[in-house]
């Protein structure tokens, strides 16, 4: 066992007195003197042209300062596919998108006067699943497809509505069909949910006279938004700067530039003004980003002795009216294909326009369809081939020299799913399964995972340390903390490796691109692992510049010292030593006369030799840092209600090093909780307008208190990573994979359904359930 | 507008009010109580809590009209004298604040039922917590705390 003094220990979050004592502060809780409130116009139709825009009646109301229309936008906007309006010009493309904006003294007055916006619209085909936007004669959501800048990897195909494909290729696919014995199939759906996080998005953009821009957001891209934002308007970036408060969960649709781009069009009317949109809930739901909406058809083939042979698969992503911030989502779901190795994959991805609101990052960020799938069909695999689901599973495993899909070659560091499953087969496989009774079904069901960050290839995270006067540290990164808790590993990293009393370490509270260092943005269940790794290697250079300055003061070289966090000393006589406080700002000899550098360091961490996709294969070095792990669940099935009713979820996962147990587990138990939402409760539902009929937390229910498993298993398994701090390696998505999959194995194992697609809703679940009972009575 | 009186955090206020106003909207615009946060527009989630004559309201859907002579308690209320109340201190303990958006309510909510009966049930502690949303933590973390404070408070 190690003895780390930080590592491992359930230190408390730094910033948990503010947020229990309501002083810590939101977006929404930001006022400057002389704000204006926007309020945003947005469509009764999913798809359809404007005609004319009638703005005479809303300027005359109480409050109004100024009415905005997109009619003389010049640009659009992204970071993959510039394929976004800041505000809809001639024509829309969802219900939800902004249309006009009314600028006023208050919130209220605001409201009141876009109702007098009047708009002449001419109605178009609306499609909200990329099925039918598919079809040869449907209609264009962008008749501009294809004219778009976009990165250099993508593929849009002009006058559709494919925004990309994507397609991965592995090994000779004519072989792997002949290759394969027995084969598989499915046809999977994820339908459309939300983050909905419980606070709402907002922006606070504000154009100065002097050319620079504020924007405040509840974002977790700030340096993101500096770039596109300068880009649009034309100024440096350094003009622009960004405050990122405390935000108020994310679970991805707070990433990527999202509506900071229209309140900064808003705003940009109103030269010297503060201006601030916060989102209603409904808005949160209509106007921000959604999640998944993925079908995936699948086929795995197999030798008759278990041996996977082939993978295929077509990924049918709707990702809205708007691709940008969908397309790594569909390529994500698209070369995921589990912890398994295939000799052959053929796999393809369609990111397609649809008139529903732009799909985002939603923890998980696409692994979760494909573990959808593939974890479902290695059950019905088992099954076809009478063999034990685990022992299956367990052939096939990834393991040393393996390759993945993507072509990367499995490394032992990379974690140990084997340990993972056998964890998981132990809490819920090995006692006896209730027998059906009067009220209830029973079933268990395990799914396993793997997910690694889906970046970009310079994505980095910065890291400045500075050593005060007194011997303590402040530590600034460009991180953005969402809940998960980075500000208690921050600590923790830097004192263990500074061997400093943590209350001598302190964390940053805010991000303010103006004094941040750059981090590209803080996603992909990356922190830990890059930001960590940041961290490690600043504190590190500061040891070192103590070091050269204790050489200076002790005159002796460098290396016949040693430091211990509280001084340096002679490594072969401890008594000649000089104190780490009289060496943070050089050291002063008596006479005044002072030496060397002031103590502070900066450094970055990125995944090393991360790549693009090759354009041919769609193979390259996609993941880098994996966590392993496996999932498994006992339920039970109400037959009066069609309930299903969760009896234990365990999850085990390979984490390389715990940094601290009770948020690890906070996290790990939160990510089930939101996988729960998503396979039993949670979806967002558009009519055949486009129309989204439950955009309200009472409606869109996802599980309260009462939802929660009657028992939660969390068992972590430390295989150290080499790139990790201390062995560490990233968590935040994985929680959800392996949910769906697991619940729906186990609901097979209850009533011998096999689902296809998620949610599954009580209702349904009753039906199936009668279906069944009838099938048994032979009716 | 309309004249109302009534004690915040135990300080008389008086304030001109609109119809439409609810108590969330003038503790958070007019007297800067930001802790009371809002989180959807229905009285769904809870993050609005506060306490009106000791009991916990959903303040987004509680019109401002009604506070008129009452007593009012938000979460910036709690902590006194530079102490934390130990309802506020049993959810650090037990790490259930995670972003945090949610917190505020559940502290309320929490401080009405255990001030009313500081002897409730689980089952009435998950029956309080029930009218609260939070995203990020399972819940199982809010309820190890809920019971921390029930065993702090019984301590005091
Ligand atoms: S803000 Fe009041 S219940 Fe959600
Ligand atoms: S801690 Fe984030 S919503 Fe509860």
């Amino acid at each position: 066992m190690s003895n780390y003094s930080y590592i491992g220990k359930n230190i408390k979050r730094p910033d948990a007195v503010n947020k229990v004592t309501g002083k810590a502060i939101f977006l929404d809780d930001i006022k400057i003197p002389n704000m204006l409130y926007a309020e945003i116009l947005t469509p009764p139709y999913a798809h359809a042209k404007i005609l004319s825009i009638d703005t005479s009646e809303a300027e005359k109301m109480e409050g109004v300062v100024k009415v905005v229309t997109g009619k003389n936008c010049k640009f659009t906007y992204g970071d993959c596919i510039k394929d976004r309006y800041p505000m809809a010009v001639d024509k829309v493309r969802y219900i939800g998108e902004a249309v006009a904006a009314v600028i006023a003294d208050t919130p209220h007055n605001a409201k009141q006067a876009v109702k007098k916006i009047k708009v002449e619209y001419e109605k178009l085909p609306v499609y909200t699943d990329a099925l039918d936007s598919l079809k040869d004669d449907a209609v264009l959501i962008h008749e501009k497809n294809g004219e778009y800048w976009h990165l250099p990897s993508y593929k849009p195909i002009p006058n559709t509505n494919i925004a990309n494909y994507y397609v991965l290729k592995k090994g000779n696919f004519d072989e792997a069909l002949k290759e394969a014995e027995v084969v598989v199939e499915g046809e999977f759906n994820t339908k459309f949910g939300s983050s909905s996080a419980i606070e709402p998005h907002g922006t606070i953009a504000w154009f100065h006279e002097d050319n620079t821009i504020e924007i405040w957001s509840s974002s977790i891209c700030p340096a993101i938004i500096q770039d596109d934002i300068a880009r649009t308007y034309g100024v440096p970036a350094s003009n622009v700067r960004v405050h990122i408060p405390e935000i108020g969960g994310c679970f991805g649709y707070k990433s990527d530039v999202t509506i900071e781009q229209t309140v900064a069009y808003i705003a940009s009317h109103m030269k010297g003004y503060p201006v601030k949109w916060v989102a209603s809930r409904k808005e949160d739901y209509t106007s921000s980003l959604i999640g998944h909406g993925a079908r995936i058809k699948m086929k795995i083939g197999a030798k008759r002795d278990g041996q996977l042979v082939f993978i295929q698969s077509k990924v049918y992503h709707s990702t809205g009216a708007y691709a940008d911030t969908g397309v790594n989502i569909t390529m994500a779901a698209t070369h995921t294909v589990g912890v398994y190795e295939f000799p052959y994959a053929l796999c393809e991805g369609y990111t397609v326009y649809t008139n529903t609101p732009p799909v985002g990052a939603f923890r998980g960020y696409g692994y979760q369809y494909a573990h959808l799938a593939v974890e479902r069909l290695m059950d019905i695999l088992a099954r076809k081939l009478g063999m034990d689901k685990f022992e299956l599973r367990e052939k096939n495993y990834l393991r040393k020299d393996k390759k993945f899909a993507t072509g990367e070659v499995f490394n032992e560091d990379y974690g140990d799913i084997k340990k993972c499953s056998d964890a998981i087969k132990n809490i819920i496989f090995e006692k006896e399964k209730p027998k059906e009774d009067e009220n209830y079904f029973y079933g268990r069901g395990f799914a396993a995972v793997v997910k690694a960050p889906k970046g970009a290839s310079n994505s980095s995270k910065g890291c400045y340390v500075k050593f005060n006067g007194d011997g303590s540290v402040s530590v600034n990164m460009g991180g953005a903390e969402v809940g998960q808790g980075l500000r208690t590993v921050i600590q923790q990293i830097a004192a263990e490796t500074l061997k400093i009393d943590i209350e001598k370490i302190h964390c940053y509270t805010e991000i303010d691109t103006q004094y941040s260092p750059w981090e590209w943005q803080t996603i992909g269940s990356m922190f830990t692992v890059q930001g960590g790794r940041a961290l490690i290697r600043a504190c590190e250079k500061a040891i070192d510049k103590l070091l050269e300055n204790a050489s200076l003061a002790l005159r002796v070289d460098k290396d016949m010292l040693e430091y211990d966090g509280e001084k340096i000393f002679l490594k072969h006589n401890p008594n000649i030593f000089v104190k780490i406080v009289d060496l943070v700002r050089g050291y002063m000899h008596e006479d005044g006369v002072t030496v060397g550098e002031v103590i502070q360091a900066t450094s970055d961490a990125r995944l090393p030799r991360y790549s693009n996709p090759d354009p041919e294969t769609g193979m390259g070095n996609l993941g880098v840092s994996y966590t392993f792990g496996a999932q498994g669940c006992e339920i039970r099935i109400d037959k009066k209600t069609g309930e299903v009713i969760i009896d234990n979820f365990a999850s085990a996962f390979d984490i390389g090093k715990v940094i601290n147990p009770v948020q690890l587990r906070g996290q790990i138990v939160g990510g089930v909780m939101i996988g729960i939402g998503g396979t039993l409760y949670e979806e967002l539902k558009f009519n055949k307008d486009g129309r989204l009929i439950n955009p309200h937390f009472s409606s869109y229910r996802f599980p309260t208190i009462k939802e929660m498993p009657k028992k939660y298993e969390v068992v972590f398994i430390e295989t150290p990573e080499s790139i990790g701090p201390y062995g560490a390696r990233g968590i935040g998505e994985h929680p959800v994979l392996g949910v769906a999959p697991a619940i729906l194995n186990a609901i097979y194992d209850a009533i011998g359904v096999d689902l296809y697609e998620v949610p599954i809703s009580k209702e349904k679940m009753l039906e199936l359930i009668k279906d069944k009972t009838k099938e048994k009575a032979g009716v | 507008m309309e004249k109302i009186n009534f004690k915040v955090n135990g300080v008389l206020k008086t304030v001109e009010i609109e119809g439409y106003e609810s108590l969330l909207d003038i503790l958070r615009e007019k007297f800067n109580l930001t802790g009371t946060k809002r989180g959807c527009d229905d009285g769904s989630c809870g993050a609005c809590t506060v306490i009106v004559n000791g009991e916990a309201v959903k303040s987004c859907i509680f019109s401002a009209k009604k506070v008129d002579n009452a007593e009012v308690i938000t979460i910036e209320g709690l902590a006194k004298n530079g102490e934390l109340h130990p309802i506020q201190k049993a959810m650090i303990d037990s790490g259930a604040v995670q972003c945090g958006y949610c917190t505020p309510g559940i502290i309320m909510e929490l401080y009405s039922l255990f001030n009313k009966n500081l002897d409730v049930d689980e089952e009435q502690i998950i029956e309080a917590l029930s009218k609260h949303l939070c995203r990020c933590t399972g819940y199982e973390s809010i309820l190890d705390g809920a019971k921390l404070a029930q065993k702090y408070l019984k301590e005091k």
